[in-house]
C-alpha cells in the first residue's frame, strides 16, 4: 500500500513537474509573480531536489496552491471543503444498493429459472451494460425535466428535505449499476450453496426450505460478498466523476473534471491522490475484514 | 423349451461346416454422425441460446453501420453548415408518422413574431400554445416545423445537427467506429500482453510466478480514475494514448486468467509426454497449453470491450476524450447532454447507441461464456 501511494506520488510529480510550460500558466499572471511563485515551490532549483522537496510538502499535507479555480488558495483547503458532499453521495449509493441487491439476489436464486428470476436476470444485464451517466442523462430529462418531480440539478442551498430531494436522482443513477453487480452476485452464490450437501442435511434435520436457505445458504452466500465491495465502491466513485458533473454538484468529482478542463494540474494531482487514498484505504479495510468475517481465511503464515 | 445335454452333440459331417466371413473385411463400422470438435461444439451450444444469438446480430448491425454508415447521406462529420445548426432529427417515411418529423417546441417567443411572415414563413408553425403576458408582452411557445422555418425542406438530417451543423448520423456512426476500434484495439493488446505475462508467471511457477504477481498486485492497486487521467495528462489526448490508458491495467485479469490455466494444465501427462520427447518450454506453452484456454480467452475478451468503450467515454466526459473534430460516442453524448434541456435528442441517439452496444457485448459474452464452458451455466 504505502509502494503504491509512493509511485503514484512519484508519477504525480513527474506528470506535474515534467510537463511542457510552466505550472503557473496563467494570463493574469506577470512574469515575476510566476518567477516568485516558482521560487517559493522551488521549481528553479534540479529536478531532483524538487522531487524531494515536492515529497516533503506531500507528507506534511503541503500540496501547492490552486492556480486557476481558486487562485492562491491551497489545493488541499479546496478539496476540502468539497469531500463531504462526495463521501456522503457515494456512502449513500452504496447503502441503498446493497440491501436492495441482496433482496433481488435473494429472489432470483429461490426463484431460479422462473419468472421472477429471467426478470431480475434481464434487468441486471440492462443495469449493467448501461453507464450510469447515460441513467443520469435520462432520469434528467424525463424525472426532473418532463415530469417535473425532482430539481433538475443540485441546489447547494437548499437545506433538509429539499436538498435530500435534489441528490435523490445522482443517487438513483449510481446506485443501479452496484445494484445489479451485487444481485448477479449473491444469485451466484445462492444457487450454488443451494446445491451443496448441507443444504441437504439442513433439509433432513427437518427445515423448511425457507429456514434452511436463510439460516445456512444466505449466510455462507454473503461472506465473499465482502470481496466486490472494493470494486463496487470505486466504480461509484468514478462513476460520481460524471454524475456529479451532469447535475452540477459541487463534489470532489466535479472539482477535477473541472481541474482538468482548466490545466490547473496542482489540484488534479491532489484530486487523483484523494482518489488512490480511498481506493488503497478500501483494499486494506476489506483485506482486514477478510479475517473477521470468516476466520478460515489467514493470508500469509504456514500455508 | 428343453435344453440338450453337452454331452449329446448332434452328429454334423464335417463337409457341412462352411467359413462364412473369410472375404469380408472385419472392421468396426464407422460413425454415421459427423465428428463435433471443442468449437463447433461451442458454436451448437451457442446457437441454442436466443439472446446471444440477437446480441450477434445486433452487434453485426451496429458494426456495419460504423463502417458504412458515414456514406448513406452526402454530409460528412467535420463538415459545418452555421446555417443549420440544431435542426431535430427528420427521417424520410417516419416523418409522417409524426415522429422523427423536424418539428420541435421553440419557447418563449413573442407573439407579433411568431405572427410576422419574415421571421416564421408561411406554414411552418404548427401550434401556438402556453399563451401568456410577461411584463406587458405577449410570449407564447410555438412548436414549428423547423426545417420550414430555415427554408430546408428538401433536407433531412436523419438525427439533427449539433451546434456547429454537423450533421448528427454521420457523425454517430464514426463515433461508434473510433469507439469500436478503440475498444478492439486496447482489448487485442490486452489479451496479448495478458497471456504472454501469464503463460511465463504460470508456466515456470516458484519464484518467477511470485514476483511477477507482486508486480500486477502493485499495479492492480493503482485505482483505474487515477492511472487513465494522469496517462492521458502527461501523454496528452488522442488515440494512442486513450488506448494506452486502457491498456496500463486492463491486461491483468487476462494474465491471472491465463496463469490459473497454466497452473491447471502443466502438471497434465501430456504436457510431460511433451517434455520428454524434447520438446522445448516454448512450444509447450503455445502449442500445447495454450490452445486449452482459447474459450475463455475469447469470453474475457467480449468481456472486456463493453468496458473499454465504457472508459472511452467516460473520459470524454470528464474532458479527456478525442481532439475536436474526431467524435466518439462519449464525446456526442457529453456534447448532447450539455444541451440536454434544449436539444434532447442531441443526447438521446448516442445514450441508445452505446446502451445497445453495451448490452449486446454484455449478453453476447454470457452466451460465449455459457458455451464454452457449460458448468458456469446459471451463475452470472
Amino acid at each position: 500500500m504505502c509502494i503504491t501511494l509512493f509511485i503514484i506520488l512519484t508519477i504525480a510529480f513527474m506528470v506535474v513537474r515534467l510537463m511542457p510550460g510552466s505550472v503557473y500558466d496563467n494570463p493574469e499572471y506577470s512574469i515575476e509573480i510566476i518567477q516568485a511563485l516558482e521560487a517559493k515551490a522551488q521549481l528553479d532549483k534540479p529536478w531532483i531536489i524538487q522531487y524531494f522537496h515536492f515529497l516533503k510538502g506531500a507528507l506534511r499535507g503541503d500540496w501547492g496552491v490552486s492556480v486557476k479555480i481558486a487562485p492562491c488558495v491551497p489545493v488541499f483547503d479546496v478539496i476540502k471543503q468539497r469531500i463531504p458532499i462526495t463521501i456522503l453521495l457515494n456512502i449513500i449509493s452504496l447503502v441503498i444498493s446493497l440491501p436492495i441487491g441482496i433482496l433481488a439476489g435473494t429472489v432470483a436464486a429461490m426463484n431460479r429459472s422462473r419468472m421472477p428470476d429471467h426478470i431480475i436476470s434481464f434487468l441486471v444485464v440492462n443495469f449493467i451494460s448501461v453507464p450510469s451517466f447515460v441513467f443520469a442523462t435520462l432520469m434528467q430529462y424525463f424525472l426532473a425535466f418532463k415530469a417535473g418531480w425532482f430539481p433538475i440539478v443540485y441546489s447547494a442551498t437548499a437545506a433538509g428535505t429539499a436538498k435530500y430531494r435534489s441528490m435523490m436522482l445522482p443517487m438513483l443513477a449510481l446506485s443501479f449499476g452496484p445494484i445489479a453487480t451485487v444481485t448477479r452476485y449473491l444469485r451466484g452464490e445462492l444457487i450454488e450453496n443451494l446445491s451443496s450437501e448441507y443444504m441437504l442435511l439442513a433439509r433432513t434435520k427437518g427445515l423448511t426450505k425457507y429456514q434452511a436457505a436463510f439460516r445456512h445458504a444466505f449466510r455462507n452466500s454473503c461472506v465473499p460478498l465482502a470481496n466486490i465491495i472494493i470494486p463496487m465502491f470505486t466504480g461509484i466513485l468514478g462513476g460520481s466523476l460524471v454524475v456529479e458533473r451532469i447535475f452540477a454538484i459541487p463534489g470532489v468529482g466535479g472539482l477535477m473534471v473541472e481541474s482538468v478542463s482548466t490545466s490547473d494540474h496542482f489540484l488534479t494531482v491532489a484530486v487523483l491522490l484523494f482518489y488512490s487514498v480511498i481506493s488503497l484505504f478500501t483494499i486494506l479495510l476489506v483485506d482486514i475484514s477478510y479475517g473477521i468475517i470468516d476466520p478460515r481465511i489467514r493470508l500469509g503464515g504456514n500455508e | 423349451m428343453t435344453m440338450d445335454t453337452p454331452n449329446h452333440i448332434p452328429d454334423i459331417p464335417q463337409e457341412k461346416f462352411k467359413f462364412v466371413q473369410l472375404d469380408q473385411e472385419i472392421v468396426d463400422s464407422a460413425f454415421e454422425t459427423e465428428p463435433i470438435g471443442y468449437f463447433k461444439d461451442a458454436l451448437i451450444r451457442l446457437r441454442k441460446n436466443k439472446a446471444s444469438v440477437v446480441a450477434f446480430y445486433i452487434i453485426l448491425v451496429i458494426s456495419s453501420l460504423a463502417i458504412f454508415g458515414q456514406d448513406f447521406n452526402p454530409y460528412t462529420f467535420r463538415q459545418q453548415n452555421p446555417e443549420r445548426t440544431n435542426m431535430p432529427p427528420r427521417v424520410p417515411g417516419l416523418e409522417k408518422l409524426g415522429i422523427m418529423d423536424g418539428t420541435t417546441i421553440l419557447r418563449n417567443r413573442r407573439l407579433d413574431s411568431v405572427k410576422d411572415p419574415n421571421q416564421f414563413p408561411e406554414g411552418s408553425v404548427i401550434r401556438v400554445f402556453n399563451q401568456r403576458t410577461v411584463r406587458g408582452v405577449e410570449m407564447v411557445d410555438v412548436k414549428v416545423d423547423y426545417y420550414k422555418l430555415v427554408g430546408a425542406e428538401d433536407e433531412y438530417y436523419w438525427l439533427g445537427t449539433d451546434y456547429l451543423g454537423r450533421d448528427l448520423w454521420t457523425r454517430l456512426c464514426r463515433g461508434t467506429r473510433v469507439s469500436l476500434i478503440i475498444a478492439l484495439v486496447s482489448v487485442v493488446t490486452n489479451i496479448f500482453i495478458g497471456i504472454v505475462y501469464g503463460a511465463i508467471a504460470g508456466y515456470y511457477g516458484g519464484k518467477t510466478d511470485m514476483y511477477m504477481m507482486r508486480v500486477c498486485e502493485i499495479i492492480n492497486a493503482f485505482p483505474q480514475i487515477v492511472v487513465v487521467t494522469m496517462f492521458i495528462l502527461f501523454f496528452g489526448t488522442g488515440m494512442f494514448s486513450i488506448i494506452m490508458a486502457l491498456v496500463i491495467r486492463g491486461w491483468i485479469p487476462t494474465a491471472r486468467l491465463i496463469r490459473a490455466q497454466f497452473l491447471r494444465f502443466k502438471n497434465r501427462e501430456y504436457v510431460l509426454a511433451a517434455r520428454t520427447l524434447g520438446v522445448g518450454d516454448l512450444a509447450i506453452i503455445f502449442r500445447h497449453i495454450l490452445p486449452n484456454s482459447i474459450g475463455p480467452i475469447i469470453t474475457r475478451a467480449m468481456i472486456t470491450i463493453p468496458g473499454a468503450i465504457f472508459s472511452e467515454s467516460f473520459l470524454a466526459f470528464v474532458g479527456l476524450g478525442l481532439k475536436a473534430p474526431e467524435p466518439s460516442i462519449g464525446i456526442l453524448l457529453s456534447q448532447g447532454q450539455k444541451v440536454l434541456l434544449q436539444h434532447p435528442y442531441q443526447a438521446f441517439a448516442p445514450s441508445l447507441m452505446i446502451s445497445v452496444l453495451m448490452i449486446a457485448f454484455n449478453l453476447f459474452a454470457n452466451g460465449l461464456r455459457d458455451a464454452f464452458d457449460p458448468t458456469l451455466r446459471g451463475q452470472e
